[in-house]
């Protein structure tokens, strides 16, 4: 997607996709549809060692960039995950890996980078809140600092490898403003009820918080001033998720215009038809957009701009609607074989669908944006 | 299809007496699910089977308004009706009306529409549907009978089908549309039939099949119309297909014959998304409509920022142009509808005598010239198509040909 790739960043996409083409390609992706985590641990820690999950890790940690703009080296990858619809916890075990190094300070969540780092262990967001809740103000978990320690209750939705996640970050209301915490997946009322996604192997969980009790030190940076943070995590999810989306739209649209020069009708290739055409090349203007604004967002993360919240709504919003958009064309196009068990567009349509829905719809993308716009500034 | 004028049952008087019997003998959907067969047996037995069916062929010599009324009746009174004789009952059943032999009419009419036995349609292959004259299935005429070879694809109900309707290819050597016939073809207890039902994109088994036909034998006078004649034929059988999804047609067999789709309660189904959408703030048409235009100009101007540099860097090579001209006029263009919808009566009105040019109505009125000028959107398009994704060209009447002979040619065609 970058125009401008460095030596190492084109390395890393090679190397990630001659990995995904080798490990997971369509016919694992569809085995691991029955595997209840969707994804091998063993292999985890494989792509880890490709550096899928150091990015965000400083050096220090054992990680490291690989052109010190971790946000553009990280939607490198989610292009190619998005390519394949690979499996693989990237986006939430790079996020919070992101959120512990952001945040400073928190021994605890410094010392879990290593593992992060290494595949050893797997940490998930607990962010949105059941009803579709997925911005900062309309969170109820809480998170209350007292006599040393921290006790946190609510109840979380969607999170993302819930059911495998060794360690989750618990975004909550605090005194003061957004809290994090660090919660171990298996601290004293901490339920994990996992669940499934119409994704063959993105799996997302509900997590409850029962009066769960942790030391002062589980707290992720400043408790009460985490808003700042939070904004930047979800940008970053955002962008990675953008990032491969524009990796699904375009392998899904190159494999239909491969099928459509196969498939002969009335005597032509079927996309030798203006009206198939027509729809390809509106297929590729949204395409160059999408990696266009895609791009912009993980420059202004990396940059650490002020547009980037008003960016990541305009991402989402942009590329959550077109991307599931191209894909439907696809199966349009590809006709009765799209909507088979068979053809492979199914993948993509699961994914595509997931997609828009988490992080927020494209809907409610652009309703945050009149907000933010509404808020001052133009972009 | 009717009795004389005169004669036939006025639909008030039918529906009324439609309504004791289902109220009598039809169970609710909260009842005791009965099978299809079992259903379809005591509608017809009652007299209420293929209503608008004539009477020789075991129809109850009604109407199509009369069949309206009655399963009108059922799904008011949401009485269970059978669910698997939409393709048998509502377009093959028609089709032999029209198009079958004395024989066939009598051996099989009152049978598909007493439900004892199902007949659907083979129609699209696995190399194609849209263009269904293309069929390449093979039928062969040897003494007095054919041989079927072959495959077809989409087959809604196969495999719980007796018989299917297959339309082949019987002529090779002429035009497509004329080497083609319709055949009745068994499909049980042949071992050259098999059928398999496709699982489909959700993991599920669907009602659609796949069916291969390895050298089937069946008797010439299985023939529906004439040899190589199967094209006008299967017409009439498109027609009724049609009908039966706008549900207008004999397929109009009530909420249980429809397909999934198409028995959902829309209101309740507004009624509940409304619930939802009120509960998660106000998402309003207009805000999502100005959002998206705004959101529009800002990917326009990113998108033309990175075709400059692909440019100059030749990562991007040919006529991108175009792509940026798409984008950014059909942009304007949606602005200025945008605007009017939002604005309303304030957008195409102001106060005083004179004439005000800088409104949103005003605006509109020439909103189309960035999608006209300098090449309309559709030539973008082919442009976009043909030169950015390589596809191939439309065929062209003009290319290679004195121009005069061109205009000549072109006055022929319209």
């Amino acid at each position: 997607m970058h125009l401008e790739l460095t030596d190492e960043q084109r390395s890393f996409r090679d190397t990630a996709r001659r990995f995904i083409e080798s490990r997971t390609p369509l016919t694992t992706v569809r085995d691991l549809y029955d595997e209840p985590d969707g994804f091998d641990r063993g292999w985890w820690r494989e792509a880890a060692r490709l550096g899928w999950t150091s990015l965000f890790v400083p050096e220090t940690h054992g990680g490291g960039t690989l052109s010190g703009r971790a946000v553009t080296d990280a939607v490198v990858l989610a292009e190619e995950i998005g390519r394949l619809v690979s499996p693989g916890p990237v986006l939430p075990v790079n996020v919070v890996a992101a959120a512990l190094a952001w945040s400073g300070g928190g021994d605890r969540g410094t010392a879990l980078l290593p593992a992060l780092a290494a595949g050893e262990a797997i940490a998930g967001w607990a962010f949105a809140e059941p009803g579709d809740r997925w911005t900062p103000d309309a969170l109820e978990t809480v998170a209350v600092i007292d006599d040393g320690g921290v006790t946190v209750e609510g109840e979380k939705a969607y999170v993302e490898a819930a059911g495998v996640a060794d360690h989750l970050l618990v975004t909550a209301r605090g005194d003061g403003g957004l809290t994090q915490v660090l919660v171990p997946a298996d601290a004293p009322g901490v339920t994990v009820l996992r669940g499934r996604s119409v994704d063959m192997t993105r799996r997302y969980g509900r997590v409850r918080l029962t009066g769960v009790r942790l030391p002062v030190e589980a707290v992720v940076g400043q408790p009460g001033r985490a808003a700042d943070v939070v904004e930047r995590q979800l940008a970053l999810a955002l962008a990675l998720q953008c990032a491969e989306m524009v990796g699904l739209a375009e392998r899904a649209m190159e494999t239909t215009v491969e099928y459509g020069r196969d498939r002969i009708a009335f005597g032509r290739p079927i996309v030798s038809f203006q009206v198939l055409k027509h729809r390809l090349a509106d297929m590729a203007v949204h395409l160059e957009g999408m990696k266009a604004v895609t791009e912009e967002l993980a420059a202004s993360i990396d940059g650490k701009s002020a547009e980037t919240s008003r960016l990541a709504s305009i991402a989402k919003a942009y590329v959550g609607r077109h991307c599931l958009e191209i894909v439907d064309d696809c199966v349009q196009i590809t006709g009765g074989m799209g909507v088979t068990w068979e053809h492979d567009l199914h993948l993509y349509n699961r994914r595509a669908a997931v997609d828009r829905a988490m992080w927020g719809t494209p809907e409610l993308h652009r309703r945050r944006l009149l907000d933010l716009l509404a808020d001052g500034g133009r972009l | 299809m009717t009795s004389t004028a005169g004669t036939t049952e006025s639909v008030g008087h039918f529906a009324a007496r439609a309504r004791t019997w289902i109220e009598d003998n039809l169970p609710t959907w909260d009842d005791e699910p009965v099978d299809d067969r079992t259903l379809q047996n005591r509608i017809y037995d009652a007299g209420f089977g293929g209503i608008a069916f004539p009477v020789d062929h075991g129809g109850a010599g009604l109407t199509l308004a009369h069949q309206r009324a009655f399963y009108d009746c059922t799904d008011e009174l949401g009485r269970q009706v059978p669910r698997q004789y939409w393709v048998s009952i509502g377009m093959v059943a028609p089709l032999l009306l029209e198009r079958g032999s004395e024989a066939q009419k009598r051996e099989f009419l009152p049978q598909l529409l007493r439900g004892d036995i199902i007949m659907i349609q083979l129609l699209s292959e696995p190399r194609g549907g849209s263009d269904l004259a293309g069929a390449t299935t093979r039928l062969t005429r040897t003494g007095d009978h054919y041989v079927l070879s072959g495959s077809k694809m989409w087959s809604t109900n196969a495999y719980i089908a007796d018989y299917g309707i297959c339309l082949a290819r019987s002529n090779w050597s002429v035009p497509k549309h004329r080497g083609l016939s319709l055949v009745i073809v068994p499909l049980k207890d042949d071992p050259g039939v098999s059928v398999h039902r496709t699982r489909m994109a959700d993991g599920e088994l669907g009602d659609v099949c796949e069916e291969f036909f390895d050298d089937v034998v069946l008797p010439r006078e299985n023939l529906i119309g004439d040899e190589d004649d199967g094209w006008a034929v299967v017409q009439s059988l498109m027609v009724h297909e049609r009908n039966q999804t706008a549900d207008i047609g004999y397929g109009r067999l009530g909420a249980g014959g429809r397909s999934t789709t198409m028995v959902v309660d829309r209101t309740a189904e507004a009624t509940q998304l409304a619930a939802v959408a009120r509960e998660r703030a106000a998402l309003d048409l207009h805000n999502q409509a100005v959002a998206d235009a705004y959101i529009d100009s800002v990917v326009t101007r990113l998108t033309g920022d990175r075709i400059i540099r692909g440019l100059a860097l030749g990562t991007h090579q040919g006529p991108w142009g175009s792509l940026g001209k798409l984008r950014g006029s059909e942009d304007g263009h949606r602005v200025a509808r945008t605007r009017l919808a939002v604005l309303g009566a304030d957008g195409v009105t102001w106060d005083g005598d004179d004439v005000q040019p800088d409104n949103a109505g005003t605006a509109w009125l020439t909103a189309r010239i960035a999608t006209i000028g300098g090449g309309t959107s559709e030539i973008q398009r082919n442009i976009i198509s043909e030169r950015l994704l390589g596809l191939p060209r439309e065929p062209s009447f003009d290319r290679d040909v004195p121009f005069e002979e061109v205009l000549r040619n072109a006055r022929r065609r319209g």
